[in-house]
């Protein structure tokens, strides 16, 4: 029982401690969610980049001529589905009522068709002009209705060349040119390209077909596991950071005298030193917990299996509360802890490989070098989790971690016996 | 049930590699009697009650409380003995009652018991009122009382106490001393070490002198000044120091004794009214004696007749 209240004693003392609280959840939280909000959309390739509809106003003023409506194809074009996310079309009963809803800021911008706008655009004597009315003060959204004009437009123009160029062929051989021929030529073509026959990529028969690595629909997934990756580093360094600065009351209480006077008790030795590890093991689960489920719920990230976390997490604690203690065996006072823990954390932690979780390509050295030490072992058991694997998979990680730890509480029962025996 | 003596103290010593802590200590202490060991600083109280307390293993000897070996059964040694550090052993951030809980628990009191014993102790040491405050908030002299208390949560037969009044205020102290009689009253014997003559004097059936880790005299307060004999006890101070006057005055016919502490000379004389005056007489030109302080012996004066040097040197 002894043991046991020992234990509680040291775990109620860390949990009142706000340098330990700030350290065992703040800190790494903190690190992590500064990454996932400064990259995350980036990372994730995700859609949070969206820029604001473009609100347009089309008055179309114009009337079909032989069953051939330009007007109407323009507002069809502007209407497609493909464009909805980036703008929103209003039709308007008369330019009137278009120029008004951008002078009271209720559209971005106005597509006028003027009556006429059919014949004047496959006429080849007459020229077609679609008037675009915007708000002064806005740049790409109205940019972006005047390229898709012109680009409507294009259509017409391209058409107009080709009947012109039928003509003066015929001409070129003598023959006799029909102006109605000509005319329906050129309709066709129009009503061909507009709807979509020019296109490279999506036509029935596509000139042209651009190949992307096929990263779109992973995306997600690498991204999330990024974060994943990050966060496990997180809090691999933390709960070893944890496992040290919670060992640390041994070298306090020395200090202070309470050790002393607890081996004036009849405690056994051996239940006073078992009870500071209780204190780490239950003080880093409730870390470790509170940060899985933390992560989960703030970033979305989802670490695996639960059995795979569980014994990923079981190697980790292990591992980190026998280095604590034995980091601590090694230091004779507080004064020696700061530096000492704060240079050893970070230089194991850097050896590790806990800091360049993100970073792609890495020299196969630094994966081997960062399996010298329990943070690489660990690093690797979370990112084996965090793929979804059965525990059988991180059954080598858990099986060092573990083998660490023990050999770590081993030393630091020697070190401690021998320190504190008379 | 064992009737001897509490403590029996056996050719006790220790040594931290040259230096000799404790070289030969034996003394014993019987069932309801205060002992206080009484030295200065450096003497090797500290070093004699670690090894009692189970702290330390002596590097020869044994020592026995209640019978039980320190060598040999330092659990059941652990157990009877309730021990008092020198130093605050206490835990800032919890609270007077949490802290004699949590020493209560590692004496092995559980449940209704401990919380028995923890209300009777709090009451003993006068702070029931304060006992939700945190340890860290209280005066010198209140962390005292509960640095006491926690050692007395198992009701032991026998207490040690490392100079528990050092560094604390007259009332806390007097608070302090009543409660050592109060629990000698009660049966509990008292292994009290301090370095301050009046408290030994007030508390002890039996005092050991104890001067560089071996006891120089043991007995009671009267059986020691009778150490010192019939011999006066003069102090004096002079406008300047002087060591050649000092040195002057050692070697003036009657003086036994002499030391310097803080400005003030003490002197073990045979008979102050023949030797006062060949004092004055023997001062050098321009060194004058401006107070002159006549006492009977004390233990203050044993100390300087045993030892040749002022207790607080």
């Amino acid at each position: 029982m002894k043991i046991f209240d020992i234990a509680l004693k040291d775990v109620k003392h860390t949990f009142l401690s706000p340098f330990s609280l700030v350290m065992m959840f703040g800190a790494p939280l903190l690190i992590t969610g500064l990454l996932y909000f400064a990259f995350g959309s980036l990372i994730a390739g995700g859609d949070s980049f969206n820029m604001p509809l473009t609100k347009v106003e089309v008055a179309n003023l114009d009337s079909p001529s032989g069953g051939f409506a330009a007007g109407g194809m323009l507002v069809e074009f502007l209407q497609d589905e493909s464009l909805a996310d980036v703008i929103e079309i209003n039709i308007a009963p008369d330019e009137a009522s278009a120029r008004k809803a951008v002078n009271e800021q209720r559209a971005d911008a106005a597509v006028i068709i003027p009556p006429g706008f059919t014949s004047a655009s496959i006429s080849p004597d007459q020229s077609a002009e679609v008037m675009i009315y915007q708000d002064p003060t806005l740049t790409i959204g109205p940019g972006i209705v005047k390229d898709l004009v012109s680009h409507f437009m294009d259509g017409f123009s391209g058409a107009k060349i080709a009947g012109q160029v039928a003509s003066d062929q015929l001409i070129a051989y003598g023959k006799q040119t029909d102006p109605d021929l000509v005319h329906d030529s050129a309709q066709q073509y129009a009503t061909w390209l507009q709807s979509g026959g020019h296109d490279s990529e999506n036509a029935a028969v596509p000139s042209l077909s651009i190949v992307s690595p096929a990263r779109e629909t992973q995306s997600d997934e690498q991204g999330q596991n990024l974060f994943g990756q990050t966060m496990a580093g997180m809090i691999i360094f933390f709960v070893f950071f944890i496992g040290a600065n919670s060992a640390q009351s041994i070298i306090h209480e020395d200090e202070q005298g309470t050790l002393s006077r607890l081996f004036t008790t009849p405690t056994p030795q051996t239940a006073i030193l078992g009870g500071k590890f209780i204190s780490i093991i239950v003080s880093l689960c409730i870390q470790v917990i509170l940060l899985l489920l933390a992560s989960s719920l703030l970033f979305g990230i989802g670490w695996g299996q639960p059995v795979t976390i569980a014994l990923v997490s079981a190697g980790l604690i292990v591992a980190s509360a026998g280095f604590g203690l034995m980091l601590m065996s090694f230091i004779k006072n507080t004064r020696q802890t700061g530096p000492v823990m704060g240079g050893v954390m970070t230089l194991t932690g850097m050896l590790g490989g806990l800091f360049t979780t993100g970073i792609p390509n890495l020299p196969e050295a630094m994966d081997k070098v960062s399996l010298s030490m329990p943070h690489g072992w660990a690093l690797q058991g979370w990112k084996i989790a965090l793929t979804g694997a059965g525990p059988a998979q991180v059954f080598t990680p858990v099986l060092v971690l573990l083998g660490m730890g023990i050999l770590f509480l081993f030393v630091s029962s020697v070190l401690f016996h021998k320190r504190f025996a008379s | 049930m064992y009737d001897g003596a509490a403590i029996q103290v056996q050719d006790l010593r220790k040594s931290f590699g040259d230096v000799h802590a404790v070289r030969g200590v034996n003394f014993e202490v019987r069932a309801g009697e205060i002992f206080s060991l009484l030295g200065p600083n450096g003497a090797g109280k500290s070093t004699t009650i670690s090894m009692l307390s189970c702290l330390l293993k002596p590097t020869q000897g044994d020592a026995f409380v209640l019978g039980h070996s320190i060598l040999r059964d330092p659990q059941e040694v652990k157990a009877s003995l309730g021990v008092v550090p020198q130093d605050i052993a206490l835990y800032p951030d919890l609270s007077a009652r949490e802290n004699l809980e949590f020493w209560g628990k590692m004496y092995g009191l559980r449940g209704v018991e401990l919380k028995r014993r923890v209300d009777e102790v709090l009451e003993i040491i006068g702070l029931s009122a304060r006992q939700k405050g945190k340890v860290g908030t209280y005066s010198g002299g209140m962390k005292r009382r509960v640095n006491i208390a926690a050692a007395l949560l198992h009701k032991p037969k026998v207490i040690i106490m490392d100079e528990p009044t050092v560094g604390i205020d007259p009332q806390s102290r007097r608070h302090i001393l009543d409660n050592v009689k109060e629990l000698n009253r009660q049966g509990m014997t008292v292994l009290y070490t301090t370095h301050y003559m009046e408290e030994a004097q007030e508390l002890s059936n039996q005092i050991a002198i104890i001067d560089q880790g071996k006891v120089i005299a043991c007995g009671t307060h009267i059986e020691l000044v009778k150490i010192v004999g019939e011999m006066d006890r003069i102090d004096l101070t002079l406008n300047t120091g002087s060591p050649e006057v000092v040195k002057r005055w050692r070697k003036t016919a009657g003086v036994s004794s002499i030391a310097t502490e803080n400005g003030t000379i003490t002197l073990l004389v045979e008979d102050s009214n023949q030797v006062l005056p060949r004092l004055f007489e023997s001062t050098l030109p321009g060194v004058r004696i401006t107070s002159v302080n006549i006492q009977e012996p004390n233990l203050e004066a044993v100390f300087l007749h045993l030892t040749g040097k002022a207790l607080r040197d």
